[in-house]
């Protein structure tokens, strides 16, 4: 762990079930993605100090908050940290600038209204200080929160879910703000949402989190395009999810032979898994490429699958694509094409058409046992 | 008119006011936010006094604490003065029925302010006494005020059991509403009227007061 | 903000607390005396004061009422009861500090307000002609079970043989003022009341009123007596009750002084 950055591993049976470790450094984002009862405000109120987990050890800026094992629990006022709630949480009696001084406590009467004002114009709330929460809009009474947040000069902030109530416009220019805020920030960051979109766009590095246990964490183009488990595939979007069998390993070629329908497909080597294994495996939309008749050359991992379409579905400008693959049941593969394509290669129901399945983007993954089995869409 | 039974009556609002404002508080708080075993029987027992008749209460108080009763032969000894048909009495009887009156709304008020405004506070690294005087406090207000005119007006009105309890002594337990039965029963319905306007003028101005109050925080409120 | 409440409140507090404490409390001793002598006690106790300078703070109720009270440790310092049986009961409790003296024997009327279609007939047979004739439909006496003067009414409506009739029609005053002034105030046609209370000029003002013999009912001996820890106030007051100047207050309110009686001590 770097110095002065985050260290958290918890673990409890119930009421909640946690079984999460994760590590952020000073001045990294980490974001923890899950969906909605995945335990993450739960893990975030956990470094709060307003949980207190069964088992578990939280060291954050040297300091140890948390060691189940010797006894140590630092109470939350006595832990520094800045905490946006999802709702914000502001004093509804007090003024935006009396909320922003009431993190200031542990500075010197003297500077703090002073620190107060200049940390609302930071974000940008400057000439609105005497306003009571009721009187600020949703985007400025979360500024308000991440002042009072900073205000506090904390060793780790902790951001929950903190833009789900805001509206569409708004919350672009609130990524913006933070993107710019970030670079004076020399804390750990830890931002909880359910939003992956939003993570990968504001995060360094990714926690998925299900049911309490964190499942996997790296950057998000780790974790998107190499994710270590069927359930990690699924929670990062992953419709394509099969079972199949690993032939053999061919390291001089770089490729790995999987079986999968009858079919031979080859894929990047991936030598983690024993030839002749059973494996699941996952392709993205992306990997899924429809043939027309202008078909560029085929790479040297692609495989030419033939099938139906099943079923066209127009969200926006995309059209989503879910073919049937003869042998394996009824729609089985998703893929994604923008409109004008679908009406340039007269994509309809029940069309037979050939797609292929890119290998360079085809992940092996253990086999799934959580029984739910394969691509349940 | 009775001045003695005014002045009286006052005190036995006031001290009831005065003892039951932290106790409510107290109350209040603890059965807003923290959950405990057997927290219903608690809460149902505190709002007997709602539905049971005064003179129930008067009975049990009587007898709990009564000359023959051997907590009133302890108290007697200890103090000098009997319970029962004293100032007293008339405040423990007091106290009693008023509770719910006290804690019910305050407890509302408690209710009423979000946990995570409170988490909040503790995150900003407030103590938590600073927590209850800046946060708390203020936001239960109108709650609190509400809880102690009720008090008051209801300590005003209270008949049944301070009669019970206090028998009808001049000076001693001959409140404002004991001294209006106790005039009319001699035929001075002259005194007893005046006396019966100016509970009822000082119990609409405490509660216009209270509304008002409430009001005016409420609206500078969020 | 709200905590401007705090200083007013602390003020009422001080004011309360002074002018209530201000009241000569352990000084004047509380008498607990029997409802009918409502009027007279005021007179007596008022020229007490004036002659000795001493208050006394008097509780009016019915004497059965004040017995359970005292039993229960009640700070009386004496007990004009109007009945004696009473004051017997808390002697033999050990609460008193001898068995007390005779001060006066009571009588009973029948009281008819102003505007009730009711005689004053002493003889109640126009009270029973009433009954059948439907122009009484409620009758106020004090409550028999622990005020004297509404057990003697009983007494006298069952020796007129009304009992039975008239006991569904009753209103019962818990002591005998609150009879008179249920009987006085137009919610009933009439009641019986103690004579003292219906020679006060308030309350003859309100009706016309006829003496019940008093061969009809057990006497109402009223006896007084000085409760334990009687301070000398108290003392001083129960001398004066046994003088001149009160006994003629007693009088002139209908009472029959003790000693005009051949039956008495």
């Amino acid at each position: 762990m770097a110095e002065g950055g985050l260290d958290l591993r918890v673990r409890q049976r119930g009421p909640i079930p946690l079984e999460a470790e994760l590590a952020c450094a000073p001045g990294e984002i980490l974001a923890l993605v899950g969906p909605s009862g995945s335990g993450k405000s739960s893990l975030l109120r956990c470094i709060a100090g307003l949980l207190t987990p069964r088992e578990g050890r939280i060291v954050c800026g040297g300091e140890t908050w948390l060691d189940t094992a010797r006894g140590t629990d630092v109470p939350t006022p006595r832990r520094r940290i800045g905490l946006v709630f999802q709702s914000y949480a502001l004093f509804p009696h007090l003024t935006a600038l009396e909320n922003v001084i009431e993190g200031l406590g542990h500075r010197s009467a003297g500077e703090r209204r002073e620190r107060a004002l200049g940390l609302l114009r930071l974000v940008h709330l400057a000439g609105l200080e005497d306003r009571r929460p009721r009187q600020l809009s949703g985007g400025q009474q979360q500024r308000v929160a991440v002042a009072r947040a900073l205000a506090r000069d904390p060793h780790a902030l902790l951001l929950d879910e903190p833009f789900s109530a805001v509206d569409r416009s708004t919350r672009e220019r609130l990524y913006g703000e933070l993107a710019e805020l970030r670079r004076d920030l020399r804390m750990p960051t830890i931002l909880v949402t359910h939003d992956l979109d939003e993570a990968t766009m504001l995060a360094d590095r990714l926690c998925i989190l299900s049911h309490g246990a964190t499942l996997q964490t790296g950057t998000p183009l780790e974790v998107l395009q190499r994710p270590v488990s069927v359930a990690v595939a699924r929670l990062v979007g992953l419709k394509n999810i099969f079972e199949g069998q690993v032939v053999a390993h061919d390291r001089s070629a770089g490729t790995t032979r999987l079986r999968w329908q009858g079919r031979d497909l080859a894929i990047a080597l991936q030598e983690g898994f024993p030839p002749g294994s059973p494996v699941a495996w996952a392709i993205p939309a992306a990997g899924v490429l429809l043939l027309g008749p202008d078909a560029g050359a085929r790479g040297p991992r692609d495989t030419a699958v033939a099938c139906t379409i099943a079923a066209l579905t127009t969200l926006g400008d995309q059209v989503r694509v879910a073919l049937r693959v003869p042998g394996s049941g009824p729609a089985s593969l998703f893929t994604a094409v923008p409109r004008h394509l679908a009406a340039r290669y007269g994509l309809a129901e029940g069309r037979p058409l050939t797609l292929r399945l890119r290998g360079e983007s085809i992940r092996l993954l253990p086999p799934d046992a959580g029984g739910q089995g394969p691509n349940v869409a | 008119m009775d001045w003695s039974a005014f002045a009286l009556s006052l005190r036995l609002a006031v001290w009831t006011l005065a003892i039951l404002l932290p106790v409510g508080i107290w109350a209040g708080r603890r059965l807003a936010w923290r959950r405990f075993p057997g927290q219903s029987l608690v809460e149902a027992l505190l709002a007997l006094p709602l539905v049971l008749p005064p003179t129930v209460l008067g009975y049990y108080l009587l007898t709990a604490f009564g000359g023959a009763a051997p907590l009133g032969r302890v108290y007697e000894a200890l103090v000098g003065r009997p319970l029962m048909f004293t100032f007293e009495g008339l405040l423990l009887a007091s106290l009693v029925v008023n509770l719910p009156f006290a804690i019910q709304p305050m407890q509302r008020a408690f209710e009423a302010i979000p946990i995570e405004v409170r988490e909040a506070a503790r995150c900003c690294g407030l103590s938590s006494w600073r927590i209850l005087r800046r946060i708390e406090l203020p936001l239960a207000w109108p709650g609190i005020l509400s809880a102690l005119v009720l008090t008051f007006a209801h300590t005003l009105g209270e008949f049944g059991v301070v009669l019970m309890v206090g028998g009808n002594i001049p000076g001693e337990t001959r409140t404002v509403a004991i001294a209006i039965y106790d005039r009319v029963q001699a035929f001075d319905t002259h005194a007893a009227g005046i006396m019966a306007a100016v509970l009822l003028v000082v119990a609409l101005a405490a509660i216009a007061a209270s509304y008002g109050a409430a009001g005016n925080s409420g609206r500078r409120r969020g | 903000m709200a905590w401007r409440i705090v200083p007013w409140l602390c003020g009422l507090l001080a004011v309360s607390w002074s002018v209530a404490a201000a009241a000569p409390r352990g000084e004047a001793p509380v008498i607990a005396a029997a409802a009918d002598l409502k009027f007279a006690m005021e007179e007596i106790a008022a020229g007490f004061t004036n002659e000795t300078k001493h208050e006394v703070k008097l509780a009016f109720g019915s004497s059965g009422n004040f017995a359970s009270q005292i039993e229960q440790g009640a700070p009386f310092q004496m007990f004009l009861s109007a009945d004696e049986n009473f004051v017997f009961r808390v002697a033999d409790l050990g609460k008193t500090v001898d068995r007390g003296q005779l001060y006066a024997v009571g009588r009973i009327v029948l009281m008819i307000p102003k505007g009730s279609p009711l005689r004053p007939d002493p003889t109640l047979q126009d009270l029973a002609a009433a009954l059948g004739d439907g122009r009484l439909r409620r009758f106020a006496i004090a409550n028999p079970e622990h005020a004297p003067y509404g057990r003697r009414a009983e007494e006298a409506l069952r020796a007129a043989d009304l009992w039975e009739r008239i006991k569904g029609r009753l209103v019962l005053g818990e002591n005998v003022a609150q009879a008179a002034q249920f009987a006085t105030a137009g919610g009933a046609q009439g009641g019986i009341i103690a004579y003292s209370l219906a020679r006060s000029p308030v309350v003859a003002a309100l009706g016309t009123f006829a003496p019940i013999s008093d061969a009809w009912h057990s006497p109402l001996r009223q006896r007084m007596v000085l409760l334990n820890g009687a301070g000398p106030t108290a003392r001083m007051f129960y001398h004066y009750m046994q003088q001149p100047p009160a006994r003629a207050i007693l009088v002139r309110y209908g009472f029959v002084l003790p000693g005009d009686l051949p039956s008495d001590r």
